[in-house]
């Protein structure tokens, strides 16, 4: 094991590698006897200088984090809202508590987490909770979190005699069912009262008070096509093979029974699954089955073929318009389609490109600013105003110390000294050609 | 002028230009059209005007027109041929090492340089950024001496 020897100047006498286990009072400070960290798991000889290592911090936190969650999660819960416990919950109510190393059960309470939280509030508890955070250096300030204050202690006690007691006398049931059912309560109390007398009544009661969606009573028209494709299917072949009802061409077998089991299919509808057999009772053979079962199939395609051409010959599949919309609303919405389809596409093409491009771009604003812009020109509903001929884009100057709003209020100021340089030149004296100073005396002397 | 980009000569061009490229780099080079080296500027550039298409715009300034002075002042364009980088509106600057961050004098040496330099400075614009470094090495970039303002 390897142990460390801080002080060079030790004696001889106490070499550390034999002598683990003995108290160095002569040095003292340097090392003690081993002992576990409950929070790191480790034996050390550190003393005292353990806890305020960085591993032990970081093992600390998450120690008490875990206890933490489990007493906010569960024990304040029912401390707010103390609810009964029941017997076959007890075994999942135990709370481990670390401090005092001492393990609650619930078997013999009455309400949940009950021992745990008289345990919690105690003083014995408040006793172990300080040597801990002493030993193990939590941080004595956080003690209020890790236990119950007597406050709180005997308002949960008073919230469980009151509990008791209208358990006692017999009220609502919504209590013994639990928190579950707190927002049914009122409704399904008078049902539960009389559960045992009635069941069926109950259920009847519940499931039109409650609004709940009611099974289906009545096919609806697909459900009505494939009972009557089942039938069709089922008829032949208990009764008839090769029926080829409304179809007339196949009909193996010259059947007797041709027309009466036309008049049986259609009649099937009225008659619904009690329906009797007007014809004889043939079994024909297999192959008059699988004819049967063709033509069957074919009925009730007619069927759903009829049915199909009473909505308008379109379904979704063909991409008709649902039945609820009018003829004329069909072709209005066809039209704007097609109109606002163009812009649509070019609309979401924008609206992606602008959406892909980074915010955060030179000039971001004033692109987004300038677009805005471009569009309404394009609609014609923004006059183009023309910018002065003064504009100047934004530029930073090569000799430059300021803002590049400040080089170009310098070099329009700038600007104006040299225009008026200019216009004071632009009086320059009228050309002439060159005459020589003998000329000029000579013409004077003239 | 067929064999050059589309020059501009006006101020009005030059502010539409400049105010109608947006989210793209707007490449404005000032020179004269007898000018050598502007001449193989513009070559390089009609090269790459259509790689670079999809973030980058290319014109070209006449200096000699007496409506683009105002620019040559604002941008203090001494030597020939100044290019100069916007984007939406924005003056770039890169630095390639020389004293002069706001433009780029002289020629490039390849089409591949100019596409470059053109990526560099989308990429910093994308990001925010007003100053971009050049992603030449020195050798390819041209040298030349920067005249202080007073002298």
């Amino acid at each position: 094991m390897p142990i460390q020897n801080p002080n060079p100047n030790k004696k001889k006498k106490k070499h550390s590698n034999q002598d683990d286990d003995e108290d160095d009072t002569v040095q003292g400070k340097q090392q003690t006897q081993f002992e576990f960290c409950k929070v790191c798991r480790l034996n050390h000889n550190q003393g005292r200088r353990h806890i305020y290592f960085p591993n032990h911090k970081k093992a600390l936190s998450s120690f008490l984090y875990r206890f933490q969650s489990k007493f906010k999660n569960d024990v304040a819960f029912y401390l707010k809202k103390p609810m009964p416990l029941r017997p076959e919950h007890a075994a999942l109510n135990r709370l481990w508590c670390v401090f005092c190393d001492f393990d609650i059960l619930e078997y013999d309470s009455s309400f949940a987490c009950g021992n745990a939280i008289a345990h919690l509030a105690s003083a014995e508890h408040l006793k172990g909770l300080k040597s801990f955070l002493w030993k193990y250096g939590g941080g004595m300030d956080r003690m209020d979190s890790f236990r119950i204050s007597e406050s709180d202690f005997t308002k949960w006690e008073k919230k469980c005699k009151l509990l008791k007691s209208e358990a006692a006398g017999g009220g609502s049931h919504g209590s013994l069912i639990g928190p579950l059912n707190d927002i049914h309560n009122e409704s399904k109390s008078e049902y539960v009262n009389s559960f045992d007398k009635n069941k069926l009544d109950c259920l009847t009661s519940d499931v039109k008070c409650s609004n709940s969606v009611v099974p289906l009573q009545d096919h609806t028209i697909e459900r009505s096509q494939i009972s009557h494709s089942k039938i069709c299917t089922v008829g032949p072949q208990i009764l008839h093979a090769g029926t080829g009802v409304g179809l007339g061409a196949r009909t193996p077998n010259g059947l007797p029974g041709f027309f009466g089991n036309q008049h049986y299919t259609h009649s099937v509808p009225k008659e619904g699954p009690a329906y009797s057999c007007p014809n004889d009772g043939k079994v024909y053979p297999y192959e008059g089955i699988a004819i049967g079962d063709g033509h069957s199939q074919g009925t009730s395609s007619e069927e759903s073929r009829l049915q199909t051409q009473e909505n308008g010959g379109g379904n979704v599949h063909s991409g008709a318009p649902p039945p609820w919309f009018s003829a004329a609303e069909k072709i209005q919405l066809d039209n704007k389609l097609n109109q606002g389809l163009g812009d649509l596409v070019s609309s979401l093409g924008e609206q992606m490109k602008t959406s892909k491009l980074n915010p955060k771009r030179v000039g971001a604003a004033w692109a987004e600013r300038r677009k805005i812009e471009l569009e309404l020109e394009k609609r014609g509903e923004l006059v183009r105003h023309d910018f002065g001929a003064d504009w100047l884009p934004n530029f930073g100057r090569v000799w430059q110390s300021g803002s590049r709003k400040d080089s170009r209020k310098e070099f329009l100021g700038e600007n104006k000294t040299w225009r008026k340089v200019d216009s004071q030149i632009e009086k320059p004296s009228q050309l002439q050609p060159y005459i020589s100073k003998r000329m000029r005396t000579e013409n004077t002397a003239e | 002028m067929n064999y050059l980009l589309t020059t501009l000569t006006k101020k009005q061009e030059v502010d539409s230009m400049i105010r109608d490229t947006i989210d793209k780099v707007l490449v404005l080079c000032f020179g004269r059209a007898s000018d050598s080296i502007f001449l193989q500027l513009d070559e390089i550039l009609y090269k790459s005007v259509r790689e670079v298409s999809k973030f980058a715009t290319v014109a070209l300034v006449d200096i000699d027109s007496d409506d683009v002075q105002v620019y040559i002042k604002y941008f203090d364009i001494t030597l020939i041929p100044s290019t100069v980088f916007f984007f939406n509106a924005h003056h770039m600057k890169m630095d390639c090492g020389s004293a002069d961050h706001t433009k780029w004098v002289g020629t490039f040496l390849r089409k591949q340089d100019f596409v470059d330099v053109v990526e560099a400075i989308y990429r910093g614009a994308m990001k925010g950024k007003l100053i971009v470094t050049c992603p030449l090495p020195p050798d390819r970039i041209p040298k030349f001496q920067l005249l202080y303002k007073d002298v």
